[in-house]
């Protein structure tokens, strides 16, 4: 019972200790805290590239055929839409400020009235395959909608689309929860790295080491204090995620418990890996260095199945980032992105949680001084 | 200049780059995020634009048999043949993204001038691959009319001409703003780093008092940070090159390798004058990473700049590295020298104006 509570005693100072020395450092802790947010606004960034082509439409001919072709344009999800001049149009192209015209010829309605082809032209500014692709699709999809509106007989061949989910989910509330799982993982490592390394650096490991406190006591120590400094960050990124990017979500317990299970294992990863290297520096290299590839890796864009390639899909399961973004995707959203249930993807979670601690005390048991 | 000058500015010049050359760890911060894009990218290039779905073909009369013969060759899914229990497995497996079904009395139907809709059930999980598939099938069905040619009562087709002679892969497109990114990650961290180092190790002192100019020491670590980041600049482009992913053509290697010195400028300018004013070596990281990527994602990222919003679009205006990836793109992709003129411009007076504010920086570091 006194060695209880003696090593609870050290727990606490330890975790206190933590908490003051990174207060001290307010420059790198105002970093720490705000990375996480960041990351968040920089990801998003990311994605608003995905969205809409701007296109100018040059309507050379006005009449209600041409109207109708313009609306199944702007209805097909694909386009910034803006009518020009022709001369107008070409200047908007060279200067960069639209991807695409598309030039809707005079004699449109006639041409289709009398039952005669007419073509419409489709410049496009084809700088990389993803986007041109993306306009070379989106006209085809204008044509079809514009003829099942104005010649519904003519064209008896149509998609008949059925969703599997009530409603569609935008890029970025779908994106910015996989980002919510990104900070947390920069946040609880860079938290607890550096202040694992820093006692290295400033050799303050010795006392702790030959005190008799235990290894792991004092491990778990450093653990809390970082893991209570972190969840400052965690607090500004789930302000940040449901109030200024407005994804609400529909499980708040959920979310609240993947998060804090999410933090503890990096807060853990980090313990181990600031132990293991005893640099800031070189510490602070690898985390954010891994954070990116793994920011892809992990099914941040859509479920990893989708990608196709397995050595891919292999590499993300074997980090804890891929549960914990399927994991929240669950709480915000509601979605199932594997063929785990929420439970298994929990526990998957917490055998992480409680690997990485046990690691992290195991490797500091092991050190010696002179190491 | 006088010749003590230069040797001083040389032997700063040399001692930087062994100070870096013996801590790789800064080389790494700055390398990892690039390569970390480029490898995923590369790998997951493939998966870009053309979705998992499965294909259910119920029909064996001609018209549907046509059908599923157009949408094989349509190159805009990654298709799987599969049966109706085969299909709703992968859709549930999450394996696919969608299941096209061409349903058995589809050739009936056509045959006889009904509607014959071809069924697309949707994992509409988010708009980014719900969009593509909704793109994609309409392009199929427009495609399995054309093939019908003057009796398609699709009387509409499209005429297309590209501005560009050529299309640009979307991993290849994306390589060069990522080596603008590692110019700037470099020179950020390894100028600021080296410039912050002389404060830790107190090493600033033995500078200040030694006879030496101001304005060679400034000049040395500059140099130095420059020599380091065109460098890696240039290693990237030759692999590049190598890989056929960026491949300059003639002149366009000197107008490619004078927007790399440029932007290798502005960062080393940049990253010692965040060095000089920070002092320390750990925020001057943190810091440093945190502008570069700002400053990468508010040039467009890895996107195009005409498709993000246009706030973004403004702010980009003025951000000398939106300047930097054009000028690249356009002399490496195109053999063009559109805007290179403003683009040159620009990255000069940037390129000045970070050096000045380096050497401000570190002087008023110096003279503290």
């Amino acid at each position: 019972m006194n060695q209880l509570s003696y090593d609870l005693r050290v727990i606490w100072a330890c975790a206190r200790k933590e908490i003051q020395s990174a207060l001290t450092e307010r420059f790198a802790t105002a970093l720490g805290i705000f990375l996480p947010v960041n990351f968040l606004i920089l990801f998003s960034l990311f994605a608003l590239s995905g969205g809409l082509a701007p296109t100018a439409v040059v309507m050379a001919d006005s009449g209600p055929l041409a109207q109708q072709f313009y609306q199944a344009m702007a209805h097909a999800h694909s386009f910034r839409l803006q009518t020009a001049g022709a001369q107008q149009a070409q200047a908007l192209l060279q200067s960069g400020q639209i991807v695409a015209v598309v030039t809707i010829p005079a004699e449109f309605d006639t041409s289709l009235a009398a039952g005669q082809p007419v073509q419409v032209g489709v410049q496009i500014n084809n700088l990389n395959t993803d986007f041109t692709n993306d306009i070379r699709r989106a006209v085809p999809l204008s044509i079809s909608a514009f003829y099942a509106q104005a010649f519904p007989r003519a064209v008896t061949v149509t998609a008949d689309e059925h969703d599997l989910l009530a409603q569609d989910t935008d890029y970025i509330p779908y994106l910015t929860v996989s980002i919510l799982v990104i900070a947390l993982m920069v946040g609880g490592l860079i938290q607890s790295g550096t202040a694992a390394a820093g006692e290295w650096e400033k050799a303050t490991i010795k006392e702790l080491l030959l005190s008799p406190a235990s290894r792991w006591a004092i491990t778990v120590g450093k653990m809390l204090g970082a893991f209570l400094m972190g969840l400052l960050s965690t607090g500004v990124v789930l302000l940040v995620l449901v109030l200024v990017v407005g994804v609400w979500p529909l499980h708040w317990v959920a979310v609240i418990s993947f998060t804090l299970l999410t933090l503890l294992i990096f807060t853990a990863y980090g313990t181990l890996l600031g132990t293991l290297l005893k640099q800031r520096q070189a510490f602070v290299a690898l985390a954010l260095a891994t954070s990116l590839p793994l920011f892809f890796l992990s099914g941040a864009f859509g479920p990893i199945s989708f990608f196709s390639i397995p050595l891919l899909e292999l590499i993300a399961k074997i980090f804890p980032v891929y549960y914990a973004i399927v994991l929240q995707q669950y709480a915000f959203h509601g979605f199932n992105l594997n063929t785990l249930s929420v439970s298994v993807n929990a526990l998957v979670l917490a055998g992480y949680a409680l690997a990485v601690i046990v690691l992290a005390v195991i490797v500091l048991r092991r050190t010696t001084v002179a190491n | 200049m006088h010749p003590s000058t230069v040797r001083v500015i040389w032997a700063i010049y040399r001692k930087d780059l062994a100070v870096w050359w013996q801590n790789r760890v800064s080389l790494v911060a700055s390398i990892m995020p690039v390569v970390g894009f480029l490898v995923v990218q590369a790998v997951g290039a493939a998966a870009v634009g053309r979705n998992p779905v499965a294909l259910v073909t119920l029909d064996s009369g001609p018209a549907g048999q046509q059908m599923q013969q157009i949408i094989h060759t349509a190159d805009v899914f990654r298709l799987t043949d599969a049966t109706p229990e085969q299909a709703q497995a992968l859709l549930h497996d999450l394996r696919v993204a969608a299941v096209i079904t061409i349903p058995a009395d589809f050739t009936q139907r056509v045959l006889a001038h009904d509607p014959a809709p071809v069924e697309v059930t949707l994992n509409n999980l988010n708009l980014d691959f719900a969009n593509d598939i909704r793109r994609a099938v309409p392009d199929a069905i427009t495609q399995y009319y054309a093939a019908q040619g003057s009796a398609s009562p699709i009387k509409v087709t499209i005429r297309e001409t590209d501005l560009r002679q050529r299309d640009i892969q979307f991993f290849q497109y994306n390589v060069l703003p990522l080596l603008v990114l590692l110019l700037v990650l470099n020179g950020l961290v390894t100028s600021g780093i080296a410039a912050a180092r002389e404060w830790e190790s107190r090493t600033v002192k033995e500078m200040l008092l030694a006879p030496i100019p101001g304005r060679g020491i400034i000049l040395g670590k500059v140099l130095a940070g420059f020599t380091v980041t065109f460098l890696l600049g240039l290693l990237m482009l030759l692999m590049g090159a190598a890989l056929d992913w960026t491949r300059p053509a003639g002149v366009e290697w000197l107008t490619s390798l004078m927007i790399i010195a440029l932007v290798s400028f502005m960062a080393t300018g940049l990253g010692v004058a965040v060095g000089a004013a920070v002092q320390h070596i750990q925020p001057v990281t943190g810091l440093s990473i945190n502008v570069a990527f700002y400053l990468f994602f508010l040039a467009g990222g890895i996107g195009v700049l005409a498709f993000q919003p246009a706030w973004l679009q403004a702010v980009a205006v003025f951000n000398p590295l939106a300047y930097g990836v054009h000028a690249l793109q356009m002399a490496v992709f195109y053999g063009s020298t559109d805007q290179l003129g403003r683009d040159m411009l620009v990255l000069s007076l940037c390129s000045l104006a970070a050096l000045g504010l380096g050497a401000l920086s570190l002087r008023r570091g110096i003279s503290a």
